[in-house]
């Protein structure tokens, strides 16, 4: 996920930090920098991918570096950093809030890490102030204060001072109550110990630790795997139904259980991708292995050596991006309990293209026209005469149709009226044609009647049809006179006037007799 | 657990004999006689009465409810005169729009009853009231399950009244008798097993009456206010017909947490004009989920995507979305954030239904946001799946992803003989299909499904230069797909034999292996050489699958048909089948036991057995008469055996004595009558052993080191990917056989 590291550059920021043993002491500044260079280090090493962003704030806000993969442009963009007026946390996070907006919209989750120095400001826009203030609720100065944020994120507050100062006191339960805010992700770091470098960067390495921690895991296909990390690290999380919630993991085993074509997964909706990177086997024990089986299979072969370039050793997610990409599949993958997601071939703009890992919503029965997962099984179980019946692929039919599929029966608008009594009479123009059909529709028209107690309707209705049947042309049907003749004194029987006993076709010699 | 208000709404309709005054609504429904018939004069226009338009606008608000969430959100209807009539109950059979309004044909039109104040609404919200303090099928089983939020369940709901009173005092008296009657009943509630208290419930009073009227004035609507804890009210006033539709429509939206689209641009060719197309614009509801990130971002805000759209004096928003012309079908899958149902505002209008069927008829139509900078950004898709119309939210912000690695970048990635086509075949083999219901054996489909891919990737080299037999399928069909059955019949394991006859038949003649000539290896290897490999992993494939007695049985007989590769030669001189068994001393039980069981196997297929089995005896003895011509004491050479192979059926014919093929005939013949004990047939000819596996793990550690040192042929088998190499538990005894030379073999000959 995203980073943005906000930085307070207030004066206090150029407090000098008092150590016995040094003579020319640090400021907090470069107590600050030196942290984040060693943040900034171990995400180039862990978490290549990820995007960062520099934001100072004092009153004011500045981005120094946009959201960029090239880290060491954040670094150079620490070592020339002015220093001005005082820490304003408001204005940091209304920036922030921005900025990601701007950049992500508001569904990909962000990290914001506030590096400050403990002190939250002073006067009418300090933190203690403004929290106040939007405690006594007034919608205005709640709608304005940019917590919670719209997007999820966690906010980690790291302060720069020593552990046992008071003014740090004070400020520990607003930062946390910021944190809370903002939904509860975060965490406020301390230094453990007297401020200097070493606690410091210790400081830095253990938010590090903490949330930016790679996630390694092995991807089965039955005895077929592969050792993957996935880019970003899959998050927790937690959903939150009608009747129930449920709170779901990422489990180091991700288990494809089967294959589908990319149109019968037709685009189901993504809580979250992830790019799936092989990593090769690490262990020695596991490449001896490898080096048996190969002499093994194939003991003549020269090369028997199986060399450490890791790019020759065949891996398994290769040869499944490569057949997904292939034969326009995706691979249904079990992700923890409960949790489902999918695999396939995914290509940004250009050329190049790798293997994704696109979470679903966690529950069994998230994706309509998947059905419940677990009684998706395989296709060749299924009994070879109901193969070919479509009924037994995906998508699921619905077992009742929604009314915009079902010529339902809505006259709020006039013109939906006039319609289906104009669908009648173009029937009634086709008789004996069009009897089964005409009779259809007047009893689409006779029920809608009867359920919308629009009786006046179907006396209408019944004279139209005797007005038609005296305008039939000498050319017409017999049949067609008897039959309008018929529908228009069942419309004003009472009989009709039961919702279930139809109108039907009357029985003439004309008529074919079913 | 969120334990939403919208989960139960009860619609409390007004039954009394002033609804069926008419609305004053007109309906001209005879327009079609003028341009037909000059001389006719139309019918005059009819009116709906009041109930009719109650009736139909709340049907509506049932209609646009049920579309978008078919499940969950449940509606009672109760209508209220003398006393109050419920029309369905909160199992989901009922939650439709034919049983309501079959339901609502048998109740009919209000009737003028005897004493018009016997009428009251009261006896209908009382009903409401009591209708919420009853669980839902899904309240109930939450309550009695035995989970730890048991007893935390929630009860809200809402009561939504349609009714007509006289004045502002009037509807004060209704409140507050609502009020007590919902504290009535939480009181008994709450003293009952069966029945919730009601913990919140909103009362929506919506007052109706014909559109020409002097009552107006009287009364005002009610902004929402809170009357106790556990009650909120709020009253809207509407004129009849399509005033009282708009104002549910716009309370679904507000009850139910739409959301509105206009899909703007929709090209429709004219009904009387074929060639001439106009475009239309159609309003969709869906929850508001499919527009939040326009809502985060403020991006509609900016942009002027969304409207104010007002009907019928009811303003609210709708987010103007651009149609876009399908593209011929692409395959692509697209980033969807979220997928949500719609219906149409107004169902059945012409372009309403166009734009439905067009989706239903499984064709995709993108949305596009229009901006003012002019360039198109795509961000919803319209799409049908099993006959519904959901909305997907595509992501339109920067992705987190962009520019990513490839793929041929990371480990694996510059291995180019992956077996794509292959796995692509296997892919498709495990399609994945909805089942209705549980498998016969109770397992979990998925579950199946999973293991079934577990057993079919027992060995499944990845790449093409790991593997010879995955090179070089046709000759080895059907064995290599028949092992991976779970179980095999008499008839698979004859077939998967012939393979292995016809491959030694081939070996013999020499036929080059039908391999595809790889780039890195100059020449390749030899022939014997080609055949030893594909031998050698032939017999690592079969033991991966070898799971049955049907399946040991063609281990065995591949192991009987080894030829024994040259190094072993030196070694241990009688390995394998193709010792002549005239030779005596070597001969192997195991060889005796395949032979036996092959000869059954064969018999048994010809079927009628006397005349079959004396043919072949006397071919047997030809091919010996040839094989063994002064030759008995050593190996015969391949290309005399070959000679024998010609003939079709004497194909697995090695180098045997009369006698032997005699005793073996005479076996089979016994055999066929009776079935061995499994115990027996393990344990070959020899003395069944008990507790055979007691010692195996010490004896397997030190097999496995002799394989591994001396690289004999029996391998261990591969288990999963490549690099990955388990050995399968070999049974010491198994091992014995092989590479021993057999005491007992001459026994075997004389019994």
């Amino acid at each position: 996920m995203p980073t943005v590291l906000l930085l307070d550059v207030s004066l206090s920021m150029c407090r000098p930090v008092l150590q016995p043993d040094i003579a020319e002491p640090y400021q907090l500044r470069n107590l600050a920098v030196h942290g984040l260079n060693s943040l900034l280090d171990f995400i180039n090493q862990h978490c290549k991918l990820e995007f960062c962003s520099l934001i100072i704030f004092s009153s004011s806000c500045e981005i120094l570096s946009p959201f960029t993969r090239d880290l060491e442009s954040v670094k150079k963009a620490l070592l020339n950093i002015d220093f001005y007026d005082k820490t304003c946390i408001e204005t940091a996070l209304g920036s922030t809030k921005n900025a990601v907006l701007e950049e992500w919209g508001g569904s990909v989750p962000c990290q914001i890490i506030l590096v400050t120095d403990g002190s939250t400001g002073i006067g009418p826009n300090s933190l203690k102030q403004r929290l106040q203030d939007i405690g006594t609720k007034t919608k205005e100065t709640e709608q304005r204060f940019p917590l919670p944020f719209p997007f999820p994120s966690k906010l980690h507050v790291v302060c720069l001072s020593n552990p046992k100062d008071s003014n740090l006191q004070v400020s520990i339960p607003l930062y946390q109550k910021l944190i809370d805010m903002n939904g509860g992700n975060g965490q406020v770091f301390v230094p453990e110990g007297n401020l200097n470098l070493k606690t410091v960067q210790q400081m830095f390495l253990k938010l590090a630790e903490t949330y930016y921690r790679p996630f390694h895991g092995t991807l089965h296909c039955g005895n077929l795997n592969c050792n993957i990390s996935l880019s970003p690290p899959p998050e927790a999380c937690e959903k939150i139904n009608d009747f129930d919630s449920r709170k779901v993991e990422m489990s180091t085993d991700i288990l494809i259980c089967g294959f589908l074509d990319i149109n019968q997964a037709s685009n189901p909706p993504a809580l979250s991708r992830h790019l799936v990177l092989p990593i090769p086997p690490q262990s020695l024990k596991e490449e001896g292995k490898a080096v048996m089986m190969k002499q093994d299979i194939d003991a003549s072969d020269d090369d028997a050596v199986v060399g450490n370039d890791e790019g020759k050793q065949p891996s398994f997610c290769v040869l499944l991006h490569g057949s997904l990409k292939v034969e326009g599949m995706v691979a249904l993958c079990h992700l923890g309990e409960d949790w489902y997601g999918m695999l396939c071939s995914w290509a940004d703009s250009k050329k190049k293209s790798n293997l994704m890992l696109s979470t679903f919503e966690p529950g069994l029965e998230v994706v309509p026209w998947l059905g419940k997962f677990t009684q998706i099984g395989p296709a060749s179980l299924l009994p070879e005469l109901s193969k070919s019946v479509t009924e037994n692929s995906f998508p699921i039919k619905l077992a009742e149709k929604r009314s915009y599929a079902q010529n339902c029966v809505v006259w709020i608008r006039q013109m939906a009226l006039q319609a289906d009594i104009q669908k009648i009479l173009r029937h009634a123009r086709k008789l004996p044609d069009k009897t089964q059909n005409f009779y259809k529709e007047l009893n689409k028209l006779r029920r809608g009647a009867l359920a919308f107690g629009f009786y006046e309707l179907l006396d209408g209705m019944a004279i139209i049809l005797e007005r038609e049947c005296t305008l039939l042309p000498g050319s017409a049907h017999p049949d067609a006179a008897l039959q309008l003749t018929h529908a228009a004194s069942a419309l004003r029987s009472q009989v009709y006037r039961d919702y279930n006993s139809s109108i039907k076709p009357l029985c003439t010699k004309f008529s074919s007799g079913d | 657990m969120s334990y939403p208000l919208s989960h139960k709404t009860v619609v409390v309709l007004d039954h009394s004999p002033h609804f069926l005054a008419p609305s004053c609504q007109q309906v001209e429904f005879d327009i079609f006689t003028k341009a037909h018939q000059p001389g006719i004069i139309p019918l005059a226009p009819i009116t709906k009465s009041l109930w009719t338009t109650v009736v139909e606008a709340t049907m509506e608000y049932c209609r646009i409810v049920w579309d978008i969430y078919p499940s969950g959100k449940l509606i009672r209807f109760v209508v209220s005169d003398t006393e109050a009539h419920c029309l369905n109950t909160w199992s989901q059979q009922g939650q439709n729009l034919g049983y309501l309004l079959e339901a609502l044909a048998d109740i009919g039109v209000p009737s003028q009853p005897r004493k018009k104040d016997e009428c009251s609404i009261m006896h209908g919200l009382t009903a409401a009231i009591k209708a919420l303090c009853e669980c839902s099928e899904v309240q109930h089983e939450k309550r009695t399950s035995l989970t730890e939020n048991a007893g935390s369940v929630v009860n809200r709901g809402r009561v939504l009244c349609i009714s007509s009173v006289k004045s502002e005092s009037h509807v004060r008296t209704l409140e507050k008798c609502f009020l007590e009657a919902l504290n009535e009943h939480n009181k008994l509630a709450a003293g009952s097993d069966n029945l919730m208290p009601v913990h919140q419930c909103e009362f929506t009073l919506i007052l109706t009456f014909p559109i020409p009227t002097s009552e107006e004035s009287t009364i005002h609507p009610i902004q929402r206010r809170e009357l106790s804890p556990v009650l909120t009210t709020e009253v809207y006033m509407s004129k009849a017909g399509r005033f009282l539709a708009a104002t549910l429509c716009y309370l679904v939206q507000r009850h139910f947490n739409l959301a509105s689209t206009t899909v703007t641009g929709i090209p429709m060719k004219e009904e009387q004009n074929a060639k001439s197309s106009a475009n239309y614009d159609v309003e969709l509801l869906h929850p508001v989920g499919a527009h939040s990130e326009f809502f985060k971002t403020g991006f509609a805000n900016t942009e002027g995507a969304h409207v104010k759209t007002v009907k019928e004096g009811l303003e609210y928003d709708s987010v103007i979305l651009k149609w876009c012309t399908p593209r011929p079908s692409t395959v692509d899958l697209q980033y969807c954030t979220a997928a949500h149902r719609i219906t149409p505002v107004e169902v059945n209008s012409r372009p309403s239904s166009c734009l439905t069927n067009f989706l239903l008829s499984d064709r995709a139509v993108m949305l596009e946001l229009p901006r003012k900078s002019g360039s198109r950004l795509l961000s919803h898709m319209l799409v049908s799946h099993g006959g519904e119309i959901y909305i997907h939210t595509l992501a339109t912000s920067r992705s987190i992803l962009e520019d990513p690695p490839s793929i041929s970048e990371g480990s694996g990635g510059r291995v180019t003989d992956y077996r794509i086509n292959d796995f692509g075949e296997f892919m498709k083999d495990h399609r994945l299909a909805p089942f209705k219901s549980e498998l016969a054996d109770g397992e979990l489909p998925l579950e199946k499904a999973k293991n079934r891919l577990s057993r079919q990737t027992l060995y499944w080299p990845m790449v093409i230069s790991h593997t010879t037999i995955f090179n070089m399928t046709p000759p080895l069909e059907p064995l290599l797909s028949l092992l991976k059955k779970e179980t095999l019949t008499t008839d698979e394991v004859i077939d998967c034999k012939k393979v292995i006859y016809n491959l030694i038949g081939m070996e013999s003649k020499g036929t080059p292996l039908p391999m595809p000539v790889l780039g890195t290896r100059g020449k390749g290897p030899k022939r014997e050489e080609q055949y030893r490999i594909l031998w050698k992993e032939l017999e690592t494939y079969i033991r991966a699958y070898c799971t049955t007695a049907e399946h040991h049985n063609i281990l065995d007989c591949l192991l009987d048909c080894r030829k024994p590769s040259p190094d072993s030669d030196s070694t241990i001189p009688s390995n394998g089948a193709k010792v002549s068994v005239v030779t005596t001393s070597t001969g192997t039980r195991k060889a005796e036991k395949g032979f036996v069981k092959e000869e059954k196997l064969e018999a048994g297929k010809t079927g009628n057995g006397e005349v079959g089995w004396k043919e072949r005896v006397s071919q047997f003895s030809d091919v010996d008469i040839h094989e063994d011509g002064g030759n008995s004491f050593k190996v015969p050479p391949a290309k005399k055996i070959r000679l024998g192979l010609q003939d079709d059926r004497g194909r697995f014919s090695g180098s045997q004595s009369l006698l032997t093929l005699w005793t073996n005939r005479v076996n089979a013949e016994h055999s066929k009558r009776h079935r061995e004990f499994s115990g027996r047939i393990a344990a070959g000819s020899g003395p069944a052993l008990l507790y055979q596996n007691l010692n195996s793990d010490q004896n397997n550690q030190d097999d496995r080191h002799v394989i591994a040192q001396k690289n004999i042929n029996i391998s261990g088998f591969v288990k999963g990917n490549a690099s990955h190499m388990t050995y399968i538990k070999e049974e010491p005894q198994d091992f014995a056989a092989r590479f021993m030379p057999c005491p007992d073999g001459e026994d075997i000959q004389n019994g």
